[in-house]
């Protein structure tokens, strides 16, 4: 709910954000009125000025539907409370989302890692609600996002607002320093690239990224498991002749993408399940080991196969895909 | 190495709004502080307490007759801020004075035994890049911009300036690295760009973006001046903004162009006379080109105005000069 002005409305009605921006706009023109009118007779007012000014001062309400001021990374939380509810329609009615083990996550910054499926980040988004709503808007994870996708037009300014980051070092280690936690997706674009009859086979963690940010960071890596987002889009295939055209790294084929043109960018109502394990706490091991290749990319093999595991007991546990 | 703050500074480019609101500023610190300022015609208004000297950096033997100068003044400090206030159609003039000129600069410093050099760049030399990550630090590649060839040249400026502090260890190289300057009196292609009633933006692209307020960034060019640190900064407010919400804040339309049409037009009009492909402007309000402050907040003091303040001050300059 919007907060309350107490004293600044006698009349106590609508104090709400909208509303008062309406008000000092209205009250603001007709200072604006007055000031004109005063001493000139009728043929004299300056109507032009004055459709300007009104012009003006009604775009101002553009305003209304996002927040003045961002976080550091672009972050609005004005279109979060608003987008609250659609997720919350999306994660309950549509996904009917399952969460397990979320107790077990420790307070504070943590490193949150998954699988990845989809060209769209619903995986992400989702798990990023589901935890802020457990823990509060503190804890939200920030979801980071591949490059091709954070700068895809028309995603680019959603995805930022709604929390999203790009994918890099330099980002994940700001943001954990700065407090903050992080949902990271080590497949990267060969786990959004995934074909449908590869689901749910973990593809290789990158180069160990991940790892060296809990080595270096001393925060606890907690492995997640998402099912169901894999056949939420399955891709059929993929068609790379015209990824340049779009500007995409691949033009996935689903069976409804893009014969029902923009629609087919809703996934399938599969039934979801995200699994929270046990939190993994590399930073034990110290900083001073990120120079240690074999150790980095055993402890990253070591977290690929705990998910799928984790993954592989999540689909077994299910009675279906869509039920 | 004596610590104390040099008195006889001489600054580059005094027709410039940098330079000749430094003149101003340093020259009103005392009567001990003397300003030479230096350029191609003596600049209308000039405070008298501001020294001057004509000088065409670009000239053959300018370094000769710079070190010269420098050196019958006793200048102690260097501010180099002849840059173009606005890319031209003359690429190659852009060129032969920005580089060329600094080529020169950096040689009499060298020859006249000058202390300390200010440089005078901007953050737009890390390049706007897909890749790029959210905060830019000053140790990040400069990549600048293939289709911006005054970002070019400032990159090229800047490995001079690396160069100059190699050999001369003893002396004090500081390059400055503003992001785009908003306030009620500073003017160049960015400040034209946001003062339209129509703001072409890119489709479906809003990037973040940072602005620093002119006063903050003047007090940042006299503190490197006259301090006792140097280095590389960059020069920022705090907060970032997307760009849709500066254009809303101001109640200013824009004309979203989708990228590959704008980019196609090639003489697009008001980037014809920047010799430049649109390329080399708007892609910078395409990707992420912040850069991290927090350097230059430590050492050349916080800065009064956040990203919106800045903005806003522009803004409310702009209406009332407007409306009257």
């Amino acid at each position: 709910m919007d907060p309350e002005h107490p004293g600044k409305d006698p009349s106590g009605a609508e104090p709400s954000g909208p509303d008062a921006l309406l008000d000092e706009a209205l009250a603001g023109l007709s200072r604006e009125i007055r000031s004109r009118v005063a001493g000139t007779d009728v043929e004299g007012i300056d109507w032009f000025g004055l459709f300007d000014e009104l012009r003006e001062r009604t775009r101002m309400l553009g305003m209304r539907e996002r927040s003045g001021e961002t976080d550091e990374f672009g972050m609005d939380p004005e279109l979060l409370r608003r987008a609250r509810p659609l997720f919350q329609a999306l994660c309950e009615s549509y996904f009917r989302v399952e969460v397990s083990g979320l107790g077990a996550v420790p307070e504070g910054p943590v490193l949150f890692v998954a699988n990845r499926s989809g060209l769209l980040p619903y995986d992400g988004l989702v798990l990023a609600h589901i935890v802020a709503e457990a823990r509060g808007e503190e804890a939200r994870p920030r979801p980071l996002v591949a490059d091709w996708l954070i700068t895809l037009p028309f995603a680019q300014p959603t995805l930022t607002r709604l929390g999203a980051v790009r994918a890099c070092r330099e980002n994940a280690e700001r943001l954990l320093r700065s407090g903050r936690s992080v949902a990271a997706f080590p497949e990267g674009l060969k786990g959004a690239g995934k074909v449908f009859r590869d689901r749910y086979r973990l593809q290789r963690f990158g180069r160990g990224g991940v790892v060296r940010l809990g080595l270096e960071t001393g925060l606890p890596i907690v492995p997640v498991a998402i099912v169901g987002a894999e056949e939420a889009h399955p891709v059929l295939f993929k068609v790379e002749s015209l990824a340049r055209a779009v500007g995409l790294p691949f033009v996935p084929v689903t069976p409804t993408f893009p014969w029902l043109g923009p629609l087919g960018a809703l996934p399938l109502p599969a039934r979801w399940s995200i699994r929270f394990g046990d939190p993994v706490d590399v930073g034990a091991l110290g900083a001073g080991m990120t120079d240690d290749e074999l150790l980095v990319s055993r402890l990253n093999e070591r977290l690929r196969a705990t998910i799928q595991a984790m993954v592989d007991t999540g689909r077994r546990a299910r009675s279906g895909v869509f039920r | 190495m004596p610590t104390r703050a040099p008195r006889r500074i001489a600054i580059t480019g005094l027709r410039t709004f940098l330079g000749g609101r430094l003149a101003e500023r340093l020259s009103s610190i005392g009567p001990d502080v003397h300003v030479l300022g230096l350029d191609l015609r003596k600049p209308w208004g000039l405070p008298s307490s501001v020294a001057f000297h004509e000088i065409d950096l670009t000239h053959p033997t300018a370094d000769a007759t710079l070190a010269d100068l420098l050196r019958k003044e006793e200048i102690e400090a260097v501010v180099h801020l002849a840059f173009r206030r606005e890319p031209t159609a003359d690429i190659d003039a852009d060129h032969e004075l920005e580089t060329v000129g600094s080529l020169h600069l950096f040689a009499a410093c060298q020859a006249a035994g000058v202390r300390r050099v200010v440089l005078g760049s901007t953050t737009m030399v890390y390049g706007a890049w897909p890749d790029n990550p959210n905060y830019l630090t000053e140790d990040h590649p400069l990549r600048g911009h293939p289709h911006a060839h005054n970002v070019a040249n400032r990159v090229e400026v800047e490995a001079l300036a690396a160069d100059f502090a190699r050999r001369n260890p003893d002396r004090r190289v500081t390059v400055l690295r503003p992001c785009w300057i908003m306030g009620p009196t500073h003017m160049d292609a960015v400040v034209r760009y946001f003062s339209r009633s129509v703001v072409p933006t890119l489709l479906g692209h809003d990037p973040l973006l940072q602005f620093v307020h002119e006063d903050d960034c003047l007090r940042a060019f006299e503190r490197a001046v006259r301090g006792p640190r140097s280095g590389t900064f960059n020069v920022v407010g705090r907060d970032v903004l997307p760009l849709s919400t500066i254009l809303r804040t101001a109640g200013k339309r824009t004309l979203p162009v989708p990228a590959p049409l704008l980019y196609r037009l090639r003489y697009y009009p008001s980037h014809a006379q920047t010799g430049d492909r649109p390329e080399g402007f708007y892609d910078y309000l395409r990707y992420l080109w912040v850069a991290d402050g927090s350097r230059g907040f430590e050492v050349l003091g916080e800065p009064r105005y956040s990203t919106r303040e800045a903005w806003m001050s522009f803004v409310s300059s702009r209406a009332l000069r407007q409306y009257r």
